[in-house]
Parts: structure tokens; sequence; C-alpha cells
């Protein structure tokens, strides 16, 4: 029996049509059908000057929405050849930690929701209050910040805004042991998380699987262990887990937050004073950049005009980490109610994924799995 | 008496479901973060259930894409009467910043299905959204309730 | 069993029977921090109608430049108004904005003032030295100070142009202050190849009032633009960028047309060794002198040497007008050159 699930549905946020194929209450097989919020971004970024196109790929996805702005920027400095001054960069790692750590949060709550967890759900939500609390101060807006430039970050910051955002952490990293413990050791969630969704390291490298899914699965692979920032300035170690179920992806979630944290606190600590903002002289040329999103690597391939942006194209985790969770964690799923609960483990944005239609010869619209068209 | 009865336990609970019809997720975000403790939406007898069905109250976000011109429609005619709708977000309004050239969106959602309440911002914050809820939410409901008699 | 025992330690303790016996919201939920973009504030009183905001705004219906109406107190003002249905409150017009104190205010953006400029433009404005005259119009208009006089020359500084072409409006000599669309260089030249090439083969197809023409007579055409227009969008597909491209360079056109009545000729071959390029050979097998028009410079030298007066030389001026049906034209006058009017021998 097919079960379609979607696009309006309790367990889902965003509008997606997941198709399971079940004998009983086992699931066989799962599809995802994509297309309810194709916006036609990248189109729209066309012909446009850097200075709009800017605040286009901070809504390419509302939650992680920090990193695609970076990515773009990063790969116009790329272009032009210059790079942000050193504050600049300091700055950026601490808003996109914060990303991260508000992006994991919000990731486990929704997986906590779907398993009707109140308590860890109202617990977790409630911790991420205080890391959105530390991005409005920073940046001025809760979700799409508007922070970054090509050359560096919009306004400078100071000791008067980093005290409260170091008291919040404070607050966060106070409170997270005791959700942490109660989800990792609590056995009704256990139960329903442990060995559900199982991903082995073989099947996510041929899903590329990116991110803290990825890493669920036992691949030791963080970008940001190749990013010029991290490496040179910053401390800090990866975290994987190779169970490759779902108590492992929320586990690997939770562990990279007090990371982020460390990370946050070592960049203010070492702030180099300087610029934070220099002019750019945008050249004419291609280039691709690569940076750890939250949910994985964003890829920005960008071909400028002069002022103007000619093409872009834009790879982001969920593509792939949405097409893993359909091929091989859905694949006999015991129940309905855990393929919900795994679907969710994975962490999916739709609104990241959905740029691209796929249209026959006569610009009929045309729905396949992702793997046949690829 | 019996209106007056039913009025009440209209305003006193109200089931609402999210409808993202297109939009980059950020207003998704933010209604999530109604739920947080800090905000606590249902101490105001709100409950979110995202399921047209037994909705009270549609929150419409995004713009309106290609899949929903059609789907839209249906959506509500699911939704029980009586019902009212509120846009979250300026993409239900006009499409905020998608709606240019290259842009493959249908806004203004009030071109397919009438929209009660909106509520600007890209996206509003949780207050905001709370604040506008509560002073139309509660009275629209039940306003709505007594004009089907 | 140890989340069982959360529950119970988490109950016990004393921070939430004091939550729990004095629960309310607290105020720092409805309160924003400093740095929090609300939609922008609009000063009316300092506004200065350049339209920096409007051009910056990267959302298409937010943003909307008004003009009150006069009444008997003066002029209306003008003013930015913002549409809270498509702002997407990114302070990005408070930024930009030229004015001193500022117009729009958002959040601690409108505090922020970058040394360089940050307003997005396809345009770049440049002072032809040539045909400037010094009246300084510009630098008094300009709403920000962004031209000035260096070594007794006219000089924008695209650090402090906000792009608002009050300076093109109102300079007094066409030309003299130009707008330049940047990105597209090498298909704005392609464009005025197209424009070229073609009123050159419509004058050459005239050959027979070219070669009835008195020596100070003159042609007049009239060739709707439409028959190069689908061509011209090919190379740009912007309209009114063709457009501009097209009336921009039509108007400063002069081309000079040669006219070879090969009939007439003599094949004196006077012109071979003449020619600056190389351009006119003889072709033995055929018996004829030819010209490659792609190397000919249109130099009339040939015009001068022929001494049968085959050769005839023109000089053809360009204006870009609409005419009574509203259709924009382009008039063509042709004339005789007037070197060397004593040479000719009928």
């Amino acid at each position: 029996m097919i079960l379609p699930i979607g696009p309006i549905h309790p367990g889902l946020k965003e509008p997606l049509r997941l198709k399971l194929q079940t004998e009983g209450e086992r699931v066989v097989k799962a599809e995802i059908e994509y297309g309810y919020v194709h916006r036609g971004i990248e189109k729209i970024m066309e012909g446009k000057t850097w200075q709009k196109a800017i605040y286009l790929s901070e809504r390419v996805c509302g939650i992680c929405s920090y990193d695609h702005t970076q990515t773009f920027a990063e790969t116009i400095e790329k272009i032009s050849g210059v790079e942000a001054p050193l504050r600049a960069q300091f700055l950026r790692v601490i808003t996109n930690e914060l990303d991260r750590i508000q992006s994991h949060l919000l990731a486990n709550s929704t997986f906590f929701k779907c398993l009707d967890h109140e308590t860890l759900f109202m617990q977790v939500l409630d911790m991420r209050e205080y890391i959105m609390d530390s991005i409005e101060l920073l940046t001025g807006n809760r979700v799409n910040m508007g922070w970054n430039v090509v050359g560096g970050v919009k306004m400078d910051a100071d000791e008067r805004l980093f005290k409260p955002i170091l008291d919040n952490l404070k607050i966060v990293e106070e409170q997270l042991p005791f959700t942490r413990e109660l989800y990792a050791e609590g056995p009704v969630v256990g139960l329903r998380s442990k060995g559900v969704g199982l991903m082995s390291k073989k099947e996510a490298i041929k899903g590329r699987a990116v991110g803290p899914i990825g890493r669920g699965s036992g691949i030791k692979y963080d970008f940001r262990q190749e990013q010029p920032t991290y490496v040179d300035h910053l401390d800090f170690k990866p975290i994987w887990r190779k169970e490759g179920d779902n108590y492992a992806r929320n586990l690997n979630r939770f562990d990279e937050i007090p990371e982020s944290i460390s990370l946050i606190r070592q960049a203010i600590d070492n702030m180099p004073k300087g610029d934070y903002r220099i002019p750019v002289d945008i050249k004419t040329g291609f280039d691709t950049h690569k940076n750890e999103a939250p949910r994985g690597e964003v890829t920005y391939m960008i071909e400028t005009n002069g002022n103007l942006i000619k093409h872009i194209s834009i790879r982001t985790p969920s593509i792939s980490n949405i097409d893993a969770c359909a091929r091989y964690m859905l694949d006999g799923v015991a129940t309905v109610a855990d393929a919900v609960a795994t679907y969710a483990s994975s962490d999916p944005c739709i609104a990241c994924t959905e740029r691209v239609a796929i249209v026959d010869e006569h610009g009929e619209s045309v729905k396949k799995d992702f793997y046949e068209v690829i | 008496m019996l209106n007056t009865l039913k009025d009440i336990v209209r305003k006193s609970s109200i089931h609402v479901c999210i409808v993202n019809c297109g939009g980059c997720n950020g207003c998704d975000v933010e209604l999530v973060a109604l739920l947080s403790p800090r905000y606590d939406l249902e101490q105001y007898g709100i409950y979110v259930h995202n399921n047209p069905r037994e909705a009270d109250v549609l929150l419409l976000t995004g713009a309106v894409t290609e899949q929903w011109v059609t789907d839209l429609k249906k959506i509500y005619d699911k939704t029980p009467e009586p019902k009212i709708v509120v846009s979250v977000g300026n993409c239900p309004v006009s499409g905020c910043i998608f709606n240019q050239e290259g842009g493959k969106v249908y806004a203004p959602a009030s071109n397919f299905i009438p929209v009660d309440a909106s509520i600007p911002g890209c996206p509003p914050r949780p207050t905001e959204i709370l604040e506008a809820i509560l002073a139309v939410g509660p009275d629209a409901i039940a306003q709505r309730g007594r004009e089907d008699k | 069993m140890s989340s069982f025992m959360g529950y119970i330690y988490d109950f016990a303790r004393k921070t939430w029977v004091n939550k729990f016996s004095n629960a309310h919201t607290h105020q720092r939920v409805v309160n924003k921090p400093k740095r929090f973009r609300e939609f922008p504030t609009v000063n009316k009183k300092y506004c200065i109608a350049c339209g920096a905001c409007t051009a910056s705004c990267p959302s298409p219906h937010a943003i909307l430049l008004v003009r009150d109406k006069d009444d008997d107190e003066g002029e209306g003002w003008t003013y930015p108004v913002i549409n809270e249905g498509a702002c997407i409150r990114c302070g990005f017009c408070a930024e930009v904005c030229p004015t001193d104190p500022k117009t729009l205010e958002c959040g601690e953006n409108h505090l922020y003032e970058p040394e360089f400029n940050i307003i997005p433009s396809k345009r770049q404005y440049i002072v032809d030295d040539y045909l400037c005259i010094r009246c300084k119009k510009c630098m008094r208009t300009c709403p920000v100070g962004a031209i000035s006089v260096v070594d007794d020359k006219m000089v924008v500084d695209p650090l402090k142009c906000i792009h608002c072409n009050e300076c093109v409006d109102v300079c007094p000599v066409e030309g003299a202050m130009k707008a330049v669309i940047v990105d597209n260089l090498q298909d704005q030249k392609d464009l005025i190849v197209l424009v070229v090439n073609f009123l050159e083969k419509f004058i050459e197809n005239k050959t027979d009032d070219l070669r009835s023409l008195k020596k100070d007579g003159l042609l007049q055409y009239e060739v709707p633009i439409t028959e190069i227009w689908d061509d011209a969008l090919k190379i740009i597909p912007d309209g009114e960028i063709a457009m501009e491209i097209i009336r921009k360079s039509i108007n400063r056109m002069k081309i000079r047309i040669i006219d070879w009545d090969s009939d007439k000729c003599k094949k004196c071959q006077l012109c071979v060794p003449e020619c600056p390029t190389g351009c006119i050979k003889f072709d033995e097998e055929n018996d004829t002198i030819v010209r490659d028009v792609e190397k000919c410079l249109r130099c009339s030298i040939c015009y001068q040497t022929c001494p049968f007066s085959v050769i005839k030389y023109f000089l053809a001026k360009f204006a870009f007008e609409e005419n009574e049906d509203g259709d924009e034209v382009i008039h063509i006058s042709v004339r005789n050159s007037n070197i060397c009017n004593d040479i000719v021998v009928d």
C-alpha cells in the first residue's frame, strides 16, 4: 500500500510529499516529491548587483540563512582576489556558530516533536530562544540577519555586545547537559531512536550524506577542518559517531553545540583589532567556494560580469541529505510513526532544496527520483 | 444565549494550521519559536495542529508557488467553517523579494483565497505575530461563526 | 530510568517551585534590542529626492518616492514611502541615504557610514572634457557634492556619487555629462556597429538619388527604427537600454559614403597606388577595379585622385526623432562633400 504524507501534515513544517510504500506497518520503500516551494531564486539573482543578490541568497533558506550570505560573499571575494579583514572573519565565525547552534537545537526539537516528547521539545526550544536573542543583539534581526557584505561584515561589535552574548551562552551551557542526558539516557526516547533509521557508512557515502547526518554514520568529515580561519586561529574537534541511527544523528547535534560555544568564546577572546569592512572592486571571473553550514557543506558557483552576477548556482546540503534519507534511512523502518521521526532526524530543509525545476522538452514539469535525473 | 456560549468556546480554543505555500522557511521557524516556553502560544488557547481538517485559523506563509496555485484553494475548502486566514510575513501580501523578473511566484495570496488579516515583516518577530494573532484571531473567529447562521 | 528520575529531580528543585508559583511573561520578551531593524522611519524634511533608496532596495515593491501636492505655502514635500507589506527590513535604504541627518532611520544601520559608495548601479558618470563648458551647474546641483574641479576640469568622484542623474538633466550641453552603462560594453559596441552598417547600406542602395545629387543639393530620408529593432534586442535584451544607446549613437553619428560608378570607370588605375590601406585593387581577370569595403577607411583620397569623377563622396548626418504618428524614426540627410569642389568635372 502506498501511504502519502504531506504536503500539509502534522509532522512536517514544510510542504513536501513523502510517499511510503508499506507492508503492514513496515516501510518498504520511500519516495520524496519536491516542487512545492520552487521560487526561481537563482534566475532572479542573474543580472543583479551583489548588494541586491546577497539579500536574495539569504532567503534561499530561512533556518541557516547566515551561511548562504557568507558563502556568497566569500565566493565574490575569491573572484575579486581579496580577503576579508581578520576581524571580519572572526565576527563571521561568531555569527556562523550562533546560527549553527540555533539550527541544531531547532532540528532536535522538531525530532522530539515528532516523537511527541513535549518535555524535551520545550526545553530545547527554550534554550534556542537565548541563542536567537544573541543573534538579534549582534545582527539586528532574528532570522534573516542581513549581516554579511562582500569585504567584511556590516557593523562592528564591541564589548557592549559580547557580554550579553556570553551570558546567554552560559545559560545554554548550563542547561544543555541536563537536556542531553534526558535524551541520551532516557529509555523512552532511546526505544524510539536507537537502531531506527539505520544508515551504514557505505550507504552514507553512496547517498552523499553530509554534515551531522554523514558524521552520524561515521564519515569523519567536517569542512571547517579545511577552512583557513578555523585552522589557523581557532581550535576545535569534529564530532562524529558510528551508529548511523536517529540516536547518533541527534546526539551529534547536541555534542556539536559545546564545540560551537567554545569556538565563539575563542573568537571573542582573540578578537583582533582593525577594519571590519574593506571596499572590494568586483572583477570579472568565475569561482566556486564551499562552507560548512549547520546541515553540511554549501557550495556556491558564481560567474560575474564586472559589477553584475552573470550566473549563479547553489548546492545546498539538504538536497543530498533528504535523498539519502529517502533511499537508505527510511528503508525498512518498522512503523510509519518512526518513518516521520526518521525523516525529521535527517534535518530536512525544503526551502534549501528547491531551486531547480526539471522540465521536459515541452516545458511540462517532470517529477522523478533525483538519481534518475542526475 | 447559545450564540454567546459558542462565542466563548470559539474564542478560548483556536486550532491553527500552518500552510507554507512557498517561502524561505523563516516565518515557519518563527511560528515554531512561538510554541517555546518563552512565548507559550498555548496559554492563550491556541494549538498548532497542522491539520487543515480540524483548523479554525490557517496561518499562511510563503509566496504562492506554481504547485500551490490549485492546491491552496483545496486546502481552504477542506477547512471547516467558521475559518479565518491570517497571512504571516511579506510573501503572501506582496511576494516579498521573489516577486520580480525571473521569479516564479503568484503572489498575492488573496487572489486565490480570502485573507482576513496580514502580519508584515520578513520575518516578523514572534511577539509581533503573537500580538497580531491575539488582536485579530478570537474576535474574528467568533464573528465568522455568527455570520454563518 | 534516569529520565523519570530527571523529572522528579526537576520538580523537586527550588527554582522550579519558584517559577511555578510566580509564572509570568518576562518583560524581555517584548523588548527589542537597539540594533533591531524596525520598518524604516521617514523624516520628510531632510529628503533631497535623490532616489538612492529606491535604487538600492532589493525588494521590488518596498519603497516609493512620492511628492505632495503644491499648495499656497510652497512646493510639496518629496519623500520616500515604505510599503510595509513588501519591506524586508534589511536597512539598506538607511545605509545608502546620503543626507545628513538621515532621511531614513532603521535600527543602527543609519549610523553606519562606510568611506566608500555602496549604492549598486549599472552606470558610471563621466564628464566629457572636450564638450564641457565649465558652467559648474552640475557641481551646484549635485546633492552630495560628488562633483569637484580638479586642474580646471570637472571630475565626478565615483565613491561619493549616488547615481541620481540630476547632473545629466541640468547639463546645458548635450553629451558633456555622460551616464555610461559600464557592464555590457562589448554588447554596446556590437549594437553601434549594427546601426552603422544598416544605415550605410541603406544610403548606398539609393544610388540613383546619390548620382543625380546637385552640388549644393540635400537628400533627406526617414527610416523607422523598427527595421533594426528586433536585431538590436537580440544583442541587448533590455529595450530601454538598447533604445538609449541607439539614440545617443545616432545623434552623434556622421557617416562618409563612397559611391563607385563602375560603368563609367576608365580603368586608369590612378587610385590604386594612392589608397593608404591598399584596399583598391585591379582585378586583371575580370578587367575591373575592386574596392574592399571591409578595409576601406572612407578617407576620400580616391575621390580626390580620380580624374574622371567616377568616385563620389558624400557626408551623411543623422537625427533621432519622432514623426507625426509618434513612431521613432531616424532622420537622414546626405549632401555632397565640399572637399575639392573645383575639380569636379561634369
